[in-house]
């Protein structure tokens, strides 16, 4: 068996303290500069990646962008484990809500003034908010996500449904008249043993019904509309509408949820944008299939709000003056309108290639008619409405315990009132110890 | 000191000094930040001591104490689950391929230790597959037989059996490997002196066998024991430790504590605690047997 986690940390402690020594010898090294980027992204996008700094080393040639590739999965994991070593990447890609503790341990370097400028400028206020820290800009926004309706238009046909549900009422009523018990076929689909794809649906169903997780640091996990939200999973759920077994997700985000949704046995689901180049995969040319529509939206609701998050790239501050000042520049070409074509940037072009929405404002302008597509649409309709998720100290810590009672009413182990009073007493201890 | 102690300890020195720094240092740091509340992303000189809080809370009726006591009370089930089947299941096919009348012993030997060898990621992925809820063969397998299908690793009540039987299907071939080994050193004069005085199959096999097996037995519970309270990658592979946290087993969690949420106190006091029951539950089978070798 490989190293265990336990081992792991023991072995970890032992080679953090050789890793002071081998500092000295990085930097002495020679004058070419080479810069290590992180990132999850599949294979094929490792290649584009890749080919794009073999663009930049073209007029660069002391500087040289190595890519490293783990699964989503490992991605913390490793950025903890390696940030700020001798050896860990120059660069990484991070999704926002990581961003507080990594600036707080000091691993991120502050970006440049050029840098900073540049985002606060060039990208919507929004993102450029999530991609800082107490105002200091610490990285360069790329993807970001939202959530929408997607629904099987061949199901909706055959269970005789006319248009998408546009409130909890029909959306409840829409994911009965798909269930068909004999045929293994359940309404709507929700996610387990993903954190974020467990939580993330259900924020936006709340934010759709005029609440929210966390308002000025508090969390509001028992209010009105926050209990409204668990009822609604516990009446899917006791009606047979949705079927807890069916929405088990592995650690490539796969599995018998995606499994489900493309081989026709669930209605209904709530996903973000970035699953497109999944289900064209798993679907093929019945991908014509899926439709996009926006949440539906709750009793005490004012319009259709999807919760939105976004990636970035960040610098290390353990990495050597060189690397941070090559790393920046590379950032700044990379998602500059000139390292792509007709004005995008090269990660727009990166990013697209994904099916993933590009956050900077000249990157949603130059790929305009790409997101004009179908499905893309139905998320780019909703991007101006949505609502951020919370990006606060102990934001993962909060997200896994409310994945923890979100779950336990999908499965049957807690009641919605339970649930509403559990997440909210687990997340106000978490919140308070983690801005202690 | 004398010259050969000298050499003794100049000898030793180079794999004792390993050892040292490579286990027992580490060791004491985990212990040492076991007591600290620290940042895993930030140095050790960014520690502060606070005592015993890190083991209260995680003893505690928070969040964390209540994942915690998941966790363990997981992995104390995995456990017993995988030493139950295990070690009946490795002796029964220990003692057929031990028959030396069985045709084929060597290629069912060869077939059960390859198991052993392939790797856990590959392992992960395939049965990941074969309990695929709808498309799954286990469960087209079951339906032949008229049973419906079965939610495997999809609910909160089967999944960690899910993985328990996972586990036991790949270490069911290393431990026949040992049961054999055991039964090897059995002398078949004791057999023929029961037969003589007009025992059969199930007294020799009750009086005989299982008595004169029972330190390769308790060598294998120990191994299976501590191969069972490490598991990690099918859980990080295919569960993620849920549904609602049902297979979040200790390594998982405190790698998710100490390093996913970058809590490295917290996460060396639960390793700490890991390290301490392992400690007190082995010591306590070796102490059983021991009297019962009294007896």
């Amino acid at each position: 068996m490989t190293i265990r986690p336990l081992m792991g940390l023991f072995l970890g402690s032992a080679l953090a303290a050789f890793s002071s020594v081998a500092m000295f010898s990085n930097a002495a090294w020679a004058e070419d500069v080479t810069v290590s980027f992180l990132t999850h992204w599949p294979p094929e996008t490792v290649a584009k990646l890749e080919a794009a700094a073999a663009t930049y080393a073209k007029d660069h040639p002391g500087v040289k962008v190595e890519v490293r590739a783990v699964p989503f999965g490992d991605l913390l994991t490793t950025l903890r484990s390696q940030a700020g070593q001798s050896g860990g990447p120059t660069i990484t890609g991070i999704y926002d809500l990581w961003l507080p503790e990594l600036a707080r341990d000091k691993l991120v370097n502050a970006a440049p003034e050029a840098s900073a400028t540049d985002v606060t400028t060039n990208w919507p206020k929004g993102v450029a908010t999530a991609a800082s820290v107490g105002g200091t800009v610490y990285g360069y926004p790329n993807e970001i996500d939202v959530y929408a309706l997607n629904y099987n238009k061949k199901l909706f046909e055959e269970a005789g449904i006319k248009e998408a549900p546009k409130t909890w009422d029909e959306f409840y009523a829409a994911a009965e008249k798909l269930t068909n018990k004999d045929k293994g076929q359940q309404g709507f689909g929700m996610i387990n043993s993903w954190a974020a794809g467990v939580v993330h649906p259900f924020a936006s169903l709340l934010a759709s019904n005029g609440g929210a997780l966390v308002v000025d640091g508090k969390p509001q996990l028992d209010s009105d509309n926050a209990k409204a939200t668990f009822e609604l999973y516990e009446k899917l759920i006791k009606s047979g509408a949705s079927v807890a077994t069916m929405g088990t997700a592995d650690a490539n985000t796969t599995g018998p949820f995606l499994d489900n949704f493309v081989s026709g046995k669930t209605g209904m689901i709530i996903m973000a944008n970035w699953w497109e180049s999944a289900l064209k995969a798993g679907m093929g040319d019945r991908f014509a299939d899926i439709a996009t529509a926006p949440i539906p939206v709750g009793p005490k609701g004012d319009g259709p709000h999807s919760i939105s998050y976004s990636w970035m790239t960040v610098v290390s501050d353990g990495a050597t003056d060189a690397e941070k000042k090559a790393a920046w520049d590379f950032l700044a070409w990379f998602n500059g309108p000139t390292s792509g074509e007709n004005g995008a940037s090269a990660m727009g072009d990166l990013l697209q290639s994904m099916g993933i929405l590009p956050s900077r404002t000249s990157d949603v302008a130059a790929f305009a008619e790409r997101l004009k597509t179908p499905f893309l649409a139905g998320y780019v309709s909703v991007l101006s409405e949505a609502r951020p998720f919370p990006t606060v100290l102990g934001g993962q810590e909060f997200t896994e315990s409310l994945q923890g009672h979100i779950e336990a009413v999908q499965f049957g182990k807690e009641t919605a009132a339970e649930a509403a009073a559990g997440a909210q007493a687990d997340a106000t201890a978490i919140l308070e110890k983690a801005a202690q | 000191m004398s010259g050969f102690r000298k050499s003794i300890v100049a000898m030793l020195a180079p794999s004792l000094g390993l050892i040292a720094i490579f286990v027992l240092v580490p060791i004491a740091l985990t212990i040492w930040l076991a007591f600290t509340k620290w940042s895993s992303q930030t140095p050790f000189s960014t520690a502060t001591f606070i005592g015993f809080d890190n083991f209260r809370e995680i003893f505690g009726t928070s969040s964390v104490g209540r994942d915690f006591k998941g966790a363990m009370v997981n992995t104390a089930l995995y456990s017993l689950l995988s030493i139950a089947l295990l070690l009946p299941l490795s002796v029964l096919f220990g003692m057929l391929i031990h028959q030396a009348e069985l045709r084929g012993a060597n290629i069912l030997r060869t077939i059960l230790f390859a198991t052993y060898m392939v790797p856990m990621i590959a392992v992960a992925l395939v049965f990941s597959k074969l309990y695929s809820p709808t498309e799954g063969p286990f469960n087209q397998i079951l339906s032949w037989v008229g049973i419906g299908p079965q939610p495997w690793l999809s609910s909160p009540d089967t999944a960690l059996v899910s993985v328990v039987l996972l586990n036991v299907w790949q270490q069911v071939g290393y431990f026949t490997i040992l049961i054999i080994a055991g039964l090897t050193q059995i002398p078949h004069s004791i057999y023929e002196a029961a037969r003589m005085d007009g025992a059969r199959g199930p007294s020799l096999f009750g009086f005989i066998t299982l008595p004169l097996l029972k330190r390769t037995l308790l060598f294998s519970a120990v191994i299976a024991l501590i191969n069972a309270v490490q598991v990690f990658e099918p859980v990080a592979l295919i569960t993620q430790g849920g549904p609602v946290g049902s297979t979040n087993v200790m390594t998982y969690h405190i790698r998710r504590v100490g390093i996913e949420r970058a809590q490295g106190g917290l996460g060396s006091a639960m390793s700490v605690t890991l390290l301490l029951a392992l400690v007190v539950t082995v010591t306590a089978v070796f102490a059983l047997a021991r009297r019962e070798d009294r007896r």
